[in-house]
């Protein structure tokens, strides 16, 4: 018995002290894809880890460190050495991208990524979707898979995946593409969401419809969940909120990690308790995109300003709240230059079935939103102008459409920020856009060819089209 | 004269005794004094008795989830769990919703769902007390109803078909949460199973379970297990004397349905399920034996003129010896397909299947011993079932889209495009 007692000591410190991982909170796989994917995602580990160490935190030191470890959990391990390693994949079809990002996560000290979790090639071959999905995807399946299995078994409980690429690049989309259909098939049951950035309307890549049009197809089927980031969106941010005067994509990267991190970093619970929430991304899934046909996800913060500028102002929830919920009806990019004259539509909800005569074109019509606050007085903030039914489509009542994250913990040096995760009409007409530009592209059949010969048919093309009309007229009929 | 006043007074003092002992062997039983209340259809009891068959009836109830409901919304889980075991009165259903009426109607309803089969035990099973890390249950037995989803929609206005959709898709997305945690639950067993090895004081056992690690661990949370241990064995003793003397209940449950009939004669229902006290078992049996019979007999009608007509419509043709091969392929084939489906009605009496809850133990040899069962085996079998289960879930789909392509054909020019994904 006593040896019993002993040994049970032993299991206690062990299995114990390691253990409450199961209340930590379930981990995220990264798989960071292409030279956008790959810098996306360090400057997202990067500014996760930042926030959960930054020492400002306007929270008691326990609290404090409840935050962190559940960051930590989430979205990094530990190995021997002390140093967290991210939870991810790093995949390119040349070293050039992917070696900088190890050499940066590497000399920061902070963190670093996984010695073996990268894969590349030794050349890259041109920016051709079609390579990438029919040729690359299935060459290097078992590798790339095998890495990937690598890091969920590091796991102790899955939550899903990060899948950051871009829509309009070549290789790197198509190869995303692959990818993502794969991880549908071996892990049915965990989720998935891919980060796709939106290319610039004013692109140079020539085929940068094409490619867009076949990623989002492809993604709509195989993905849960698309989060997307557009560029003219950030790049204005940096522009005029930031007064950036030559914006890099470091900068660019930095913003879009910024409103990722103020997405996923930790909420408390539903109940109110003062636990931190153990699955945002299910949470989040379940309140923003159960109906398969409305997977399109865009996310907005408020404030804009970088950090430095920061000390010159102060916020108060109203008006945080005020600017985030005009932003979403008008479809504003971001904080300033917003149009106030557009109102949601006045007399009550139009009946079943039918379009209000009265909505303004410019209205903004959404079906589910998610609004996260972060900061001081987080409790007194009122979000009841996110309730009101004229915001939401006649079928989904707010009280099911809409859902509030807070944590009284500060976001980085900002000490009140509001995120609001939307799903709403916010990319229907950029889609809209793309698509008409692809179509004409198609209906001269211009080069198709390039994806033919890969295997990519004109028969995939048209399924595209379909795919993504029907997308556009079933958020246009809301 | 005397010895009959003696007999009347015995049954009347082992009455109260056998509802007492009823009552302590149920969940949350009501006081005797109810049961009589509710014969005479007095208001009070039966929000009490609301409550008790909700308790007994939903797998949620048990645990207090369901007690926050309106009493309107739990009548109504109440008469649908009801409804869904074939109860035959229609008086409870048919009429509206109202927590302080029919006290009689639930007790009857009480008695048929305890008269039916092993109910108080099926009761007694589901909240034992382990001891022993179990696999995570998907499946309830009998007593599994679906309990009140989220949203409540009245049906009689029109619903848009995209919130429909939308209640789908955040079921679908529960299930597949459901089953991650499931997985991590595993996962974390697993590690407590290593982690412990060698610290049972059964040698057959070799590591502990998880309430036995954190009973050691917190001697608060044995306390605990000891308390329901003990309440536990006073619901097991209580059902043992209440089978000792439930006789004398069946008989005034009698009167009971009487009262209820003189009463309101002109409420009909199904003939009443006779209670299954072991000497009718020849009773029900003779009877099952009859309406299989007349179901034979039903389909030999429907069959023989069936086969005559396809029989003249074929005339000689499959009779020649050039077709020898494709009637033995055709056979086969049949064969087969009957084969699957007997499999399929079977009742799942394997001896494989685990008639009571095993404990999850990780050892390193070979052998599970007399009672013990392995996991490859477990596993074999739930993978034929699920083998099966899919099969008929292929067929229920090809069946829809058939459905679909004969309905989308009737419109000419229409072009449907299916949702993707699905």
């Amino acid at each position: 018995m006593r040896s019993t007692i002993s040994r049970l000591q032993v299991i206690h410190s062990l299995v114990f002290s390691t253990g409450p991982s199961l209340w930590l909170g379930m981990s995220i796989v990264t798989v960071q894809l292409g030279q956008c994917g790959n810098q996306i995602g360090f400057e997202v580990f990067d500014a996760l880890f930042r926030d959960s160490h930054c020492s400002q935190g306007l929270c008691s030191k326990r609290e404090n460190e409840a935050y962190q470890a559940s960051c930590k959990e989430r979205f990094f391990r530990e190995e021997e050495n002390g140093v967290p390693v991210a939870r991810a994949v790093l995949v390119d079809m040349e070293p050039k991208v992917i070696n900088q990002t190890l050499s940066r996560a590497a000399r920061s000290g902070r963190w670093t990524y996984g010695q073996h979790a990268c894969f590349c090639q030794r050349q890259g071959s041109g920016n051709n979707w079609a390579y990438g999905y029919s040729v690359h995807g299935p060459k290097h399946e078992e590798s790339i898979m095998n890495l990937i299995q690598k890091e969920v078994e590091k796991c102790d409980s899955l939550s899903g995946f990060f899948i950051i690429m871009s829509m309009a690049g070549g290789t790197g989309s198509g190869l995303g593409a692959f990818v993502t259909q794969k991880l549908q098939d071996q892990y049915p049951s965990s989720l998935k969401m891919n980060q796709i950035i939106w290319p610039y309307g004013t692109g140079e890549v020539i085929l940068q419809n094409y490619n867009s049009i076949l990623t989002l197809s492809h993604l709509y089927r195989s993905s849960d969940a698309l989060l997307i980031h557009e560029n003219d969106a950030v790049h204005k941010i940096c522009a005029r909120r930031m007064n950036i005067k030559q914006i890099s994509f470091r900068d660019l990267n930095q913003v879009l990690a910024h409103q990722l991190g103020s997405v996923f970093q930790p909420t408390y619970s539903e109940d109110g308790s003062f636990h931190y929430r153990r699955n945002p991304l299910g949470d989040l899934m379940e309140h923003l995109v159960p109906h398969p046909e409305f997977k399109m996800l865009s996310v907005r913060n408020i404030p804009q300003m970088s950090e430095n500028s920061l000390a010159y102002s102060t916020f108060t929830w109203a008006g945080l709240l005020k600017h985030l919920r005009q932003m979403l009806i008008s479809s504003a990019k971001m904080e300033e230059g917003i149009d106030w004259q557009v109102q949601p539509p006045s007399s009550g909800l139009p009946p079943l079935g039918k379009m209000s005569a009265h909505k303004d074109p410019h209205f903004n019509t959404s079906i589910a939103n998610l609004v996260i606050l972060r900061g001081k007085d987080v409790q007194s903030a009122n979000v009841e102008g996110f309730k009101d039914p004229a915001l939401y489509t006649s079928w989904l009542e707010p009280l099911h459409a809409f859902s509030t994250w807070k944590t009284q913990r500060a976001f980085g040096k900002y000490e009140k920020s509001a995120a609001l995760v939307s799903n709403s009409q916010l990319l229907v007409k950029p889609l809209d856009v793309i698509v008409g530009k692809a179509w004409n592209m198609f209906a001269s059949k211009a080069y198709v060819h390039q994806y033919t010969k890969f295997g990519i048919e004109e028969e995939d093309f048209l399924d595209s089209f379909t795919l993504l009309e029907q997308v556009v007229a079933s958020y246009g009929n809301l | 004269m005397g010895r009959r006043r003696h007999r009347v007074e015995g049954v009347a003092r082992a009455l109260p005794e056998a509802i007492a002992a009823l009552s302590r062997s149920l969940p949350a039983g009501p006081s005797p004094e109810i049961f009589r209340r509710a014969k005479f259809d007095r208001p009070e009891a039966a929000p009490v008795l609301w409550q008790l068959l909700l308790r007994v009836l939903s797998p949620l109830g048990a645990n207090d989830t369901l007690t926050d409901l309106a009493p309107e919304a739990q009548a109504r889980v109440v008469k649908s769990a009801l409804d869904s075991q074939g109860y035959p009165r229609s008086a409870l259903v048919q009429f509206p919703e109202g927590s302080s009426q029919r006290s009689r109607e639930l007790l009857l309803a009480l008695s048929w769902l305890l008269a039916r089969g092993p109910f108080l035990e099926q009761l007694l099973a589901q909240t034992r007390v382990q001891l022993g890390d179990q696999l995570p249950q998907c499946e309830y037995e009998a007593l599994a109803i679906p309990g009140p989803l989220g949203p409540h929609v009245e049906t009689e206005s029109p619903m848009d078909l995209r919130l429909v959709e939308w209640l789908m898709g955040k079921l679908r997305f529960r299930w597949r949460r459901l089953i991650s945690s499931q997985q991590e639950q595993c996962t974390l067993l697993s590690k407590i199973h290593l982690y412990t090895r060698g610290c049972h004081s059964q040698k057959n056992l070799d590591h502990l379970s998880v309430a036995e690690t954190e009973m050691l661990r917190d001697p608060e949370s044995s306390q605990q297990l000891l308390q329901a241990l003990e309440s536990e064995n006073v619901r097991l003793g209580a059902a043992l004397e209440w089978r000792q003397c439930e006789l004398v209940f069946w008989q005034w449950m009698d009167t009971v349905l009487d009262a209820c009939l003189s009463e309101s004669p002109a409420v009909t229902s199904q003939p009443t399920v006779l209670p299954m006290v072991s000497e009718h078992g020849c009773g029900e049996l003779e009877l099952v034996k009859q309406e299989l019979q007349a179901l034979q007999e039903e389909l030999r009608e429907v069959a023989e003129p069936r086969r005559a007509a396809w029989e003249a419509q074929v005339g000689g043709l499959g009779q020649g010896p050039e077709w020898s091969t494709t009637r033995r392929a055709l056979q086969e084939a049949v064969r087969q397909e009957l084969a699957a489906l007997q499999g399929s009605w079977e009742p799942s009496s394997d001896p494989t299947q685990p008639q009571r809850p095993h404990r999850l133990v990780r050892r390193k040899d070979e052998s599970p011993g007399p009672q013990g069962l392995q996991a490859a085996e477990m596993i074999r079998t739930l993978s034929t079932q699920e083998a099966g289960l899919k099969k008929a879930l292929h067929q229920l789909q090809s069946q829809c889209q058939q459905e679909l392509a004969r309905l989308a054909g009737a419109l000419p020019g229409l072009i449907w495009i299916m949702v993707p994904g699905h």
